[in-house]
């Protein structure tokens, strides 16, 4: 909701020329009406309409400048003719108009090329810049019609006024590290693999991992699949990771690093969110040192995620991409409070990068951690995988033994999986809802593999009682619920199902319900604000702890979560952190704010109607290998996409950029 | 995967594989859907669209180019709706284009032009502020960015097909244009054939000629055994001199075939001889009639090698091509293990191959089109592509996927790595007793071809559908060519290997193939186009003058095993060797008389000459001459076990001539300008404590060179370049030598 003197957005008719403020309508979106804490918002007009918050507005300006934006815009592109030259015209004839030397054929003119434009540009800005113009020019005729039949300027040619624009898609929208996604597919389509890393790169430097393990919340935000399946964009991202590796080429960084400066930040901990404000601070010729508890790179990625999901070369190539800027990793380095303090003073400022290492239990009865058989999954996944992927340490070996795992979330089927490959006698997956959940909660591909590796899964259920003989682990007694919806309309409730409980024998029980963050290091004194669910907290827009200079993302901010949310975080907290640094102040930039506002306007629009695309055109699959290929090993099971899979995946994606623009 | 989609255009029933898009089919049903920046050869850049089209059911248009059609739908080329947005992009294209049609090298061929006309415009509706541009000369090239209309083909060309990655876009939306890495360009000119208005010109023809004043002679290029289709393209220079023609450029169909810079470029190697030299004629007879041997090398027609096995027939010379010669042994020996009398591969092959692997040839240079066929393969089908041999090239780093960098020397014992590697069960029982002899851990060590990067080429074959192997001329022309040849059969029977053996020169798999060689030279010896008592020379150095390869017809035996054309582009005057055969009682009346009696059992069939056909279907299918039959054999012989490894100290100096350069013909011509140079890297020049600019000495055999020494930056390792493009010998010998290098 809000108050708007006009609204075109999303298709709303809304105008309130002529009456009094107090009974303006309200538009029905969230619109950025106020720009930050201290600047309010004239007019917001973007692809998909426009709306003023204030009658004063000069809209015949506002049409030039829109123009004039796809303009800056199309600095950077230029790929189609309707659109390098249709933008070019469109700003010529505006600007025409507001200095108040256009006449009626000019509007007929930007009419014909407008039309044009949205029939056949190549992408969605081309074909989208004209909508709020055309809006505009209808709605507001008679400021146009003034400027050209008094051939004067339009009122505020001349005033200073600040415009700000930022160019979006709802994918990038949609993802946590706002990765200019069309941009990287662009790079597939042209064959131009280090140009896609590149654009990957800008925003996400762990283009080899996020090519292979990222829940992709990109693709349900992906305009293609209101018109049928959405584009494979996860894994055509890998494509452009594959060919720095496959050709042996150095790193494609977005940019080349800025000359080492005096600023040093200390981050702790190696995984994505460190890596990830390692990568940026040292582009931006910042001194890093990161602090590793463990003996390898990569925090949970590395020793949580198994090596036939993401083999450890390829992560560790987006790890030596770190390194590559001159980023200093030191491991085997636990931090304690005592060092906190001093690395607050030796340091400009600190990142808190530590994840979330503890496993929760499940609460059930007797589950005491010192039975033999109760493994946390933290603790079985990293020896798992620093044995098969480091040589660290005993091989995990279950032969003829019976695994039960309590999860749901992608750190259980890592755990299933897992014991699969240790050669497990029999593997349960104990969870508490339904399939459909389960898949929500990972992937498809996920649970189906696992189905298919031999893993049971038992739904609607929970570990009751843990049954040990000595200490050891005998066997379990499993609840059985169901859902009972509830009468009052509320949340369905899960029932346990009385005397449907069974037993099952077990000689492992491994909780994979969830994590907790183990934040020992922070200094009591510090006394920092901590979330509800103890994890370090932040206002989630500039990722500062409630201590000057102490920062926080990842996992040990948000609680267990995703990769790409990490690299979100810490992309922007090391943004913040290179001003701070600078200038002690905490500042964002207009790129950064507008991005905030348009993640809360949501771009993406699933009613809205797709034309000029011929729907029904198939996404593409890559092979993966045959289950008795895979499960007793840990090859990598996904090929990837084959190059005509990834070219034809490429041709599908429709460039869906837009241009959303404030004026102040 | 293979299934096949029917859909109508125009309400015409047609037919789509997978893969193909709306546009292609269309192009195959000869349905005309205009296009600016569509070429047939790369992927779609779709910038310019115009080939929009309508689809039942589906509201706004449909990009033709990059859609594959789905089952049923309706699709609809033309309507007066399309027109009009097809127009309002030509009055797009047409903002502030130059009106210099009047100098314009494109006038006349100018897609911009043409598609203005169709589409009835003849005004400039729209137009913006104008802006001011640099014109830019990269070498061949030359880049009017005021003409461009960012279409993209030149980019993609240079990209996708060439591989060299230097064109590339400089985005700037209005002003965006052109921009090249110039250190990556190779000069083919790839870029200037594909241009559908006069942006990418070349520097040598621009504002020569207009384009309709040219007369056009379809032929084949005559510099490399890939024998690509070309079109001479000339006219007279003056009033003055009419009937004095010259070549002003070579044009191919760009659309789907692609030539190399020597191909587009060397073009005027003709010799100019105004009218028979009777005196040197009657010399040349009383040679022939002393002569017992005919040495020639592999730069001659098939007609012509037939003619000089007829005289070898009727009077008994030894038949000497030392090159074509250790081709034709090698090919011996392959069919010996194959039991096929051709390898099986050809560019086509390559370009669609996902898992390549070239060993023994420097593919840059050696033969262009292999390479670019692989870059297509790279690109489209990211084809695993490991390259080996002694000396990497870096100019192929983006698309080999592995480097072996194997010992000078060590080709036997590393061809014989990868037969363990590939080839099945069946072919280690064959050959039980060369695989039983195999020490991997010998082979390994001698050659420095670890056993793990083998580990990784295996690794990689895993899923590969489509291998290849491509064997170039340093195993032909190895001491132990002949058991390497029978371990190459052993692949290609054996394996899923498809083999392909570069023809070394022009037509090596064609007198090779018609040919009956000697080893041994006798007393007197008449040469043509090579060192003889006697010689004929299309250099014009020789005691007769002879027509080069541009001035004559026949036929060529290319790398794809496929008879094609030679038209004669320019008239020449003197005599040639047919002449001489009549002379001397071997009677025909035109040489292209041969082309019809060209040896059946090699393959070759009885098409006359004039019957030969050479153009291409709309939709790119090469028609050009014909392909050799395959003659099967029994495949009897085994493969011997491996010789010792010799290795190679000191200085080693390897045959390799620069990019666009061949043999002479290619460094008479004016546009490719080259000093024979012994170029190697820094490493080399401190080992042989030589330095950049110096004249050096050294001896290869029995020739003793004298060459400039130059650091290349581009070569690392201890072995240097020495070309042998100043030189009309066809070598055979093994393409390293170690030398002593002298000061002079």
């Amino acid at each position: 909701m809000s108050k708007v003197y006009f609204s075109t957005w999303r298709g709303e008719q809304i105008s309130n020329v002529g009456k009094a403020e107090d009974a303006w309508e309200e538009s029905a979106y969230n619109l950025p009406a106020q720009y930050d804490d201290h600047r309010e918002s004239k007019a917001f007009i973007g692809w998909d309409g426009v709306a003023l918050f204030d009658p004063d507005v000069d809209v015949v300006r506002l049409a030039t400048e829109y123009a004039a934006q796809y303009q800056v815009y199309s600095e950077a592109c230029g790929r189609c003719a309707p659109g390098r030259w249709g933008g070019r015209i469109l700003y010529d004839l505006l600007d025409k108009i507001a200095r108040g030397e256009g006449t009626h054929d000019d509007v007929t003119h930007l009419k014909e090329v407008s039309n044009s434009m949205q029939l056949t540009s190549k992408c969605e800005i081309g074909k989208t810049v004209p909508t709020p113009l055309m809006d505009l020019m209808e709605h507001f005729k008679e400021d146009f019609d003034r400027c050209i039949d008094e051939q004067v300027a339009s009122k505020h040619y001349d005033t200073e006024v600040n415009y700000i624009a930022k160019i979006t898609a709802p994918c990038t929208d949609a993802c946590p590290a706002h990765v200019d996604i069309p941009g990287y597919i662009e790079g597939v389509r042209d064959l131009r693999f280090d140009d896609s890393l590149k654009a990957t790169r800008q925003t996400m430097p762990l283009a080899h991992t996020c090519g292979r393990v990222c829940p992709h919340p990109c693709e349900d935000a992906c305009r293609r699949s209101n018109l049928d399946d959405p584009i494979a964009i996860m894994e055509l991202k890998r494509l452009g990771a594959d060919y720095e590796t496959d050709h042996g080429f150095g790193f494609f960084h977005p940019a080349e690093a800025k000359p080492k400066g005096d600023k040093k930040v200390a981050v702790i901990g190696a995984g994505p969110a460190g890596l990830t404000t390692a990568y940026y601070l040292a582009l931006e010729g910042i001194h890093v040192d990161v602090f590793e508890e463990l003996p390898v790179l990569g925090g949970e990625v590395a020793v949580g995620v198994p090596e036939y999901r993401m083999p450890i070369d390829k992560y560790n190539q987006d790890i030596e991409a770190v390194r590559d800027l001159g980023v200093n990793f030191i491991v085997n380095a636990r931090v304690d409070a005592e060092m906190m303090r001093q690395y607050e003073k030796d340091y400009d400022s600190v990142m808190v990068a530590t994840g979330t290492r503890i496993s929760k239990k499940v609460r059930c009865g007797n589950e005491r951690p010192e039975l033999d058989g109760y493994w946390s999954a933290i603790e079985m996944l990293d020896q798992v995988n620093l044995f098969e992927k480091y040589g660290i340490g005993e091989e995990v070996d279950l032969t003829g033994k019976t695994v039960v795992c309590v999860g749901g979330g992608f750190t259980s089927m890592d755990v299933v999986r897992c014991s699969i490959r240790a050669n497990a006698k029999k593997v349960y997956m104990i969870y508490r809802r339904d399939e459909k959940t389960i898949i929500r909660n990972t992937t498809y591909e996920e649970y189906h593999e696992a189905v298919e590796e031999g893993v049971e899964f038992l739904f609607h259920s929970a570990v009751n009682t843990i049954n040990d003989e000595e200490d050891v682990i005998k066997s379990l007694l499993i609840d059985k619920f169901e859902l009972v919806p509830d009468p009052n309309g509320g949340r369905a409730q899960l029932v346990k199902i009385d005397d449907a409980s069974f037993t099952i024998d077990s000689d492992f029980l491994i909780p994979a319900v969830s994590q907790s963050a183990d934040l020992d290091l922070l200094p009591e004194e510090w006394e920092l604000e901590m979330t509800s669910w103890a994890t370090i907290k932040t206002n989630g827009v500039d990722y500062m702890t409630s201590r000057k200079g102490i920062f926080a993302s990842g996992d040990c901010e948000y609680g267990p979560m995703t990769i790409v949310n990490a690299v979100g975080q810490a992309k922007r907290a090391a943004s913040v952190m290179a001003r701070y640094v600078e200038s002690g102040e905490i500042t964002l930039t207009d790129d950064e704010i507008m991005e905030d506002h348009l993640r809360k306007m949501r771009v993406y629009d699933k009613k809205e109607k797709v034309t000029g695309w011929l729907p029904g055109i198939p996404r593409e699959h890559s092979e993966v290998l045959d289950v008795d290929e895979r499960k007793d090993n840990n090859k990598e099971v996904n090929y990837g996409f084959t190059q005509e899979q990834g070219l034809s995946e490429a041709e599908r994606c429709m460039r869906c950029y837009y241009i959303a623009m404030i004026a102040q | 995967m293979s299934k096949m989609i029917q859909f109508t255009i125009d309400g015409r029933q047609v037919t789509a594989a997978k893969g193909e898009s709306i546009l292609q089919v269309a192009r195959r049903e000869e349905i005309y859907i205009p296009t600016m920046c569509y070429l047939a050869k790369t992927s779609p850049s779709a910038s310019c669209r115009m080939c929009v089209v309508e689809a039942e059911g589906v509201d706004g248009f449909v990009l033709s180019c990059n859609t594959p059609p789905t089952e049923g739908i309706a699709i609809t080329s033309d309507s007066q709706a399309l027109y009009t947005e097809r127009q309002n992009i030509m009055k797009m294209y047409n903002v502030n284009h130059p009106l210099q049609c009047g100098v314009c090298d494109k006038s006349g061929e100018c897609d911009l032009q043409n598609k203005t006309l169709d589409f009835d415009l003849d005004d400039q509706s729209f137009a913006v502020a104008d802006q001011r541009r640099e014109s830019k000369v990269w070498g061949v090239l030359s880049y009017d960015p005021h003409l461009c209309i960012m279409c993209e083909k030149c980019t993609s060309v240079c990209n996708e097909v060439v591989g060299s990655e230097a064109l590339f876009i400089r985005p700037g939306g209005y002003k965006s244009e052109i921009d090249n890495t110039f250190s990556k360009c190779i000069q083919c000119g790839e870029c200037i054939s594909v241009c559908p208005v006069g942006a990418m010109a070349s520097t040598d023809f621009e504002y020569t000629s207009n384009v309709w004043e040219l007369e056009k002679v379809p032929s084949a290029c005559a510099h490399c055994s890939s024998a690509c289709n070309l079109t001479y393209e000339k006219k007279h220079t003056s009033i003055a001199t009419l009937g004095d023609e010259h070549i002003y450029r070579v044009t191919n169909e760009y659309d789907h075939d692609t030539l190399c810079g020597a191909g587009r470029f060397g073009y005027d190697y003709e010799n100019r001889v105004t009218q028979k030299d009777e005196d040197a004629f009657a010399i040349a007879v009383s040679a022939f009639e002393n002569a017992d041997t005919i040495r020639f090398n592999s730069m001659i027609s098939n007609e012509e090698a037939l003619l000089l096995q007829r005289l070898k027939e009727q009077f008994g010379y030894r038949l000497i091509n030392k090159e074509a010669k250790k081709y034709q042994e090698f090919m011996d020996a392959f069919t010996s293990v194959s039991g096929n009398s051709l390898y099986s591969a050809d560019l086509e092959t390559i370009r669609k191959s996902d898992y390549a692997i070239t060993i023994g040839s420097a593919v840059s240079t050696d033969n262009p089109m292999v390479r670019f066929a692989l870059s297509v393969a790279v690109n489209r089908r990211k084809a695993y592509m490991a390259y080996m041999h002694p000396i990497e090239d870096e100019m192929l780093r983006n698309l080999v996927t592995q480097y072996v960098k194997y010992e000078v020397g060590s080709e036997e014992g590393v061809l014989a790595m990868l037969c363990e590697m590939i080839v099945d069960e069946k072919a280690k029982e064959s050959h039980k007793a060369f695989f039983d002899d195999l020490d991997l851990g010998y082979i390994s060590g001698e050659s420095n071809f670890g056993e793990e990067e083998l580990e990784l080429l295996k690794k990689k074959l895993v899923r590969r559908y489509d291998p290849v192997l491509i064997i170039g001329a340093d195993l032909i022309n190895h001491p132990n060519a002949v058991n390497i040849a029978k371990m190459a059969g052993m692949i290609e029977k054996h394996s899923a290997f498809s083999v392909m053996i570069i023809p070394p020169e022009t037509n090596s798999l064609g007198v090779s193939l018609i040919c009956d060689l000697d080893s041994e030279e006798g007393e007197n010896t008449v040469g043509y186009n090579v060192a003889a008592d006697f010689v004929l020379s299309a250099l014009g150095d020789g005691d007769l003058d002879m027509p080069a390869l541009s001035q004559q017809e026949g036929t060529l035996t290319n790398i794809d095993k496929r008879v094609v054309p030679m038209n004669a582009a320019l008239a020449y005057h003197g005599y040639e060797l047919n002449d001489i055969a009549n002379a001397l009682g071997v009677k025909s009346d035109h040489v292209i008389d041969y082309t019809a009696e060209l040896p059946q059992e090699r393959g070759f069939s009885t098409v006359r000459f004039d019957d030969l056909p050479n153009h291409y279907t709309n939709v790119g299918e090469e028609v050009r001459g014909y392909y050799l039959d395959v003659v099967e054999t029994e495949a009897s012989a085994t493969v011997d076990v491996i010789s010792d490894i010799r290795e190679f100290n000191g200085s080693v100096i390897y045959r390799c001539d620069p990019l666009m350069q061949f043999n002479p013909f290619t460094d008479k011509a004016h546009q490719i300008i080259d000093e024979a140079f012994l170029s190697g890297s820094e490493q080399f020049a401190v080992a042989a404590r030589i330095k950049d600019g110096e004249r050096v000495r050294f001896t290869v055999g029995e020739d003793v060179y004298e060459r400039v020494f130059k650091v290349d930056e581009r070569l690392k390792g201890t072995v240097a370049l020495n070309p042998s493009f100043d030189s009309s010998e066809n070598y055979e010998s093994y393409r390293y030598n170690q030398v002593k290098i002298e000061r002079v």
